[in-house]
């Protein structure tokens, strides 16, 4: 199988994440990803996409994140708003990815204070938003139907249409013109049925990223890796309903055993290698949006990025 | 391009000798026609039949072997582009880079961190591969030096030479030359002395040149010299031409369209300011041996980690042995968890188990490697299987009550399972990440 880059005639999808004043929203900035239509990193000469970006996951409830974030990141963890400003301003992210922690309490119906931290994050930061909801069946409709209100007019990257549900997550980004992150359990043939059967209910191919899952280095990041390259391959060799742009976040990095029983005093610094080197393999597997979060790994992956992107860089002349 | 079998027939001698180690010249033919073959096991071919067949039937990207002894390591001989299409073979060799200007017992130091440090990850032992000394000090008789300091620590692991003189190369062989070690090297300029020297301690040797079709030129002169072990450097003023350029040299390799660029790839990480991503693009994407600075650990573990990732074969998972693990310090009244041999699987969830803090045992039974959804669904996870897991492992004297944790993704199996072996079975959660929260909630025995 020696196929070459001239016979790729497929190309990727751009989504468009975050709206700015003119298109009707508040975000200071806007993104679309996507848009390849060649090998990750490959190209002088043209259809390279944009440049892979950065999103830093935040909670609102910080009980459910990793002791290694919460300690070294302190009490900012409490101020939901306060670590999102962080995420931009001090971290220098591309975008956020708010996880709604707290619907994961039992009996969980404060409904209100969704949208309650909705508005804080959307104030505390400028950058596009992606938002995890609630993957809990007795909630998640009214959860997804908070957040895409909330983010009206913002342009959201909705999480997460899996096969076993999809509906809720679909219906709140349909009504308020967001998209939807589509995860499959690291299988090619899912990742495509997933696409298929969200865009039976409305979805356009447009408002679709592709989640392959991401297992953490060493623990399953090879299959994530392959799958990500046949992904992005079979898009470049013409297979539309893979043809969306990907986003990975190897979540389990700081909770491995390399990372977790690591020596207090190069805790930290093993968290950041474990989220770099996962995070710039995905790049180079073809991810388009990767997720980390450890406050440290955002600028070492964005340099890294700039330092391999030959193509124009959104903001920069 | 690839000749078929017969086409090469034709070419052998047909006295089916047996002296290649084949039986006949036929299956000596296949063999070589599949890429496998060695043309020089042939004694009695004639020059032209050599030429014909030296550049259409060796591997596609030639076999490149560094060091002596037991930690020697072999580059190149791939045969895809992507590993999902079959699997990567040869790990890059990372090499730890010191100069030829640093105190003794500096360069010791690294070469001996290199000899003796190893991390065990998933039953495999993970080693870096060598050093590489540079010539900074532009003398012989220090690089010489600083060669001997390596020799002196008697790690015996493979080296790179890397000193574009060749008078200075040659000082610095005849301490080492006998170990194989890699020669960097040659360019337009230098590589008819280097390929002399290559060619005297039979020692591999790295081309340097602009850009690929000046690589690809030199290897051909290098060949016309005699030498054929080479490695292409990729190490460009700038890092972002390194994956165009190894993208392209592995799809032309594979398909044969440019034979002058079939060698492993050699990359310094240590000219780019950004070391980790050099590091990182070269374990992705194709290289054959790496210099790097000696790496601080948290980077060493990542990276050791990501060239296992890269090089494990996907059409074989690594599979755990089945038995009885124990998390924590059980005791009789501990909860025990059933789940399948597939060693992601074994990890994720012992992860998890560890942080939750419960003492619990782990009933690991052979689903040959299949994950937990899998093996439901192919009937490899079934209740005979538990039934005589649970009686080959002895555990029902390791614990006092007969109570089972299985995968949520097993529930199907829950009657069965407590029909066939008597025990009281507890649906888990699907996501191994929930376990803590369920053996709090739920383990009250």
């Amino acid at each position: 199988m020696a196929e070459k880059s001239p016979d790729l005639d497929g190309k990727i999808g751009c989504v468009v994440l975050g709206a700015t004043k003119s298109d009707g929203g508040t975000r200071t900035v806007s993104y679309r990803p996507g848009g390849e239509s060649d090998l990750p990193f490959t190209g002088m000469k043209n259809g390279q996409g944009s440049i892979p970006l950065v999103a830093f996951e935040i909670c609102d409830d910080p009980d459910y994140w990793s002791p290694i974030v919460t300690s070294y990141t302190g009490d900012l963890v409490i101020n939901t708003r306060e670590w999102a400003r962080a995420a931009e301003k001090q971290y220098g992210a591309d975008l956020v990815r708010l996880y709604l922690t707290s619907t994961k309490r039992r009996g969980f119906e404060e409904f209100p204070s969704i949208t309650k931290v909705m508005e804080e994050v959307l104030s505390g930061t400028g950058l596009p938003l992606i938002v995890e909801g609630s993957n809990e069946p007795a909630i998640d409709s009214e959860v997804f139907q908070r957040c895409g209100e909330a983010g009206q007019g913002e342009r959201l990257l909705l999480g997460t249409a899996e096969a076993g549900g999809y509906r809720s997550v679909a219906a709140a980004a349909m009504a308020y013109n967001h998209s939807v992150i589509a995860q499959s359990p690291i299988d090619i043939n899912l990742a495509k049925q997933l696409n298929i059967l969200l865009r039976e209910i409305g979805v356009k191919a447009d408002h679709i990223m592709i989640d392959p899952y991401t297992g953490s280095l060493g623990y399953g990041f090879e299959y994530s890796y392959s799958v990500m390259e046949r992904i992005r391959y079979a898009a470049l060799k013409g297979d539309t309903d893979l043809a969306m742009p990907m986003i990975t976040s190897a979540t389990d990095s700081l909770s491995v055993k390399e990372v977790r029983e690591a020596d207090p005093v190069i805790r930290d610094d093993i968290a950041v290698a474990w989220e770099f080197y996962a995070g710039l393999s995905s790049a180079v597997a073809g991810s388009s949006i990767v997720c980390v979060r450890h406050p440290k790994t955002v600028p070492l992956l964005k340099q890294a990025f700039r330092e391999l992107w030959a193509g124009k860089i959104p903001g920069e002349a | 391009m690839a000749l078929k079998a017969l086409d090469i027939y034709k070419l052998l001698p047909k006295k089916n000798c047996k002296e290649c180690g084949d039986p006949t010249c036929l299956t000596f033919a296949m063999k070589l026609a599949s890429g496998k073959g060695d043309i020089d096991k042939c004694p009695y071919l004639d020059l032209n039949a050599k030429n014909i067949l030296g550049a259409s039937t060796r591997p596609p990207i030639q076999l490149v072997k560094i060091g002596v002894g037991e930690r020697r390591f072999a580059v190149g001989e791939e045969f895809v582009v992507f590993r999902h299409e079959k699997t990567f073979y040869h790990p890059p060799g990372i090499m730890f880079q010191v100069s030829d200007l640093w105190p003794v017992e500096t360069i010791e130091s690294i070469t001996r961190r290199v000899g003796s440090e190893h991390f065990v990850r998933v039953g495999t032992d993970l080693t870096f591969s060598g050093v590489a000394i540079t010539n900074e000090s532009g003398d012989a008789d220090i690089f010489a030096k600083a060669i001997g300091v390596v020799e002196s620590t008697g790690t015996h692991i493979p080296e790179v030479l890397m000193a574009p003189d060749p008078a200075v190369q040659e000082e610095g062989l005849k301490k080492c030359g006998n170990f194989r070690p890699l020669i960097y090297s040659a360019t337009k300029d230098s590589y008819k002395p280097m390929c002399a020297l290559a060619r005297k301690f039979g020692s591999p040797l790295v081309v340097s040149a602009q850009d690929l079709e000046s690589l690809g030129e030199m290897t051909k002169l290098c060949n016309a010299e005699g030498v054929t072990d080479l490695l292409l450097d990729l190490s460009f003023p700038s890092l972002r031409d390194y994956i165009p350029a190894a993208t392209e040299i592995r799809q032309k390799s594979i398909s044969r369209s440019a034979p002058g660029l079939g060698y492993p790839i050699f990359l310094d990480t240590t000219r780019y300011p950004m070391q980790d991503t050099a590091l990182v693009l070269g374990i992705d994407k194709y290289a054959g041996v790496i210099v790097t600075p000696a790496l601080r650990f948290p980077s060493s573990v990542a990276a050791l980690t990501l060239r296992q990732n890269i090089y494990t074969d996907p059409q074989k998972p690594i599979q755990m042995n089945p038995g009885i693990y124990p998390v924590g310090n059980p005791g009789k009244e501990s909860p025990v968890l059933l789940t399948v041999n597939f060693s992601l699987t074994y990890f994720t969830v012992q992860g998890y188990l560890e942080s939750s803090r419960v003492p619990c045992y782990m009933l690991i039974v052979d689903t040959e490697g299949l994950s937990v959804l899998t093996a439901v669904a192919a009937g490899k996870l079934n209740e005979t299987l538990v039934r005589d897991s649970i009686k080959k492992f002895d555990l029902e004297n390791l614990v006092s009550h007969r109570h089972l944790i299985i995968p949520g993704y097993a529930s199907p199996l829950s009657g069965k399972i407590e029909e066939e072996t008597g025990w009281k079975v507890m649906v888990g959660p699907r996501d191994a990440a929930e376990l803590g929260d369920y053996l709090v909630k739920e383990w009250k025995i």
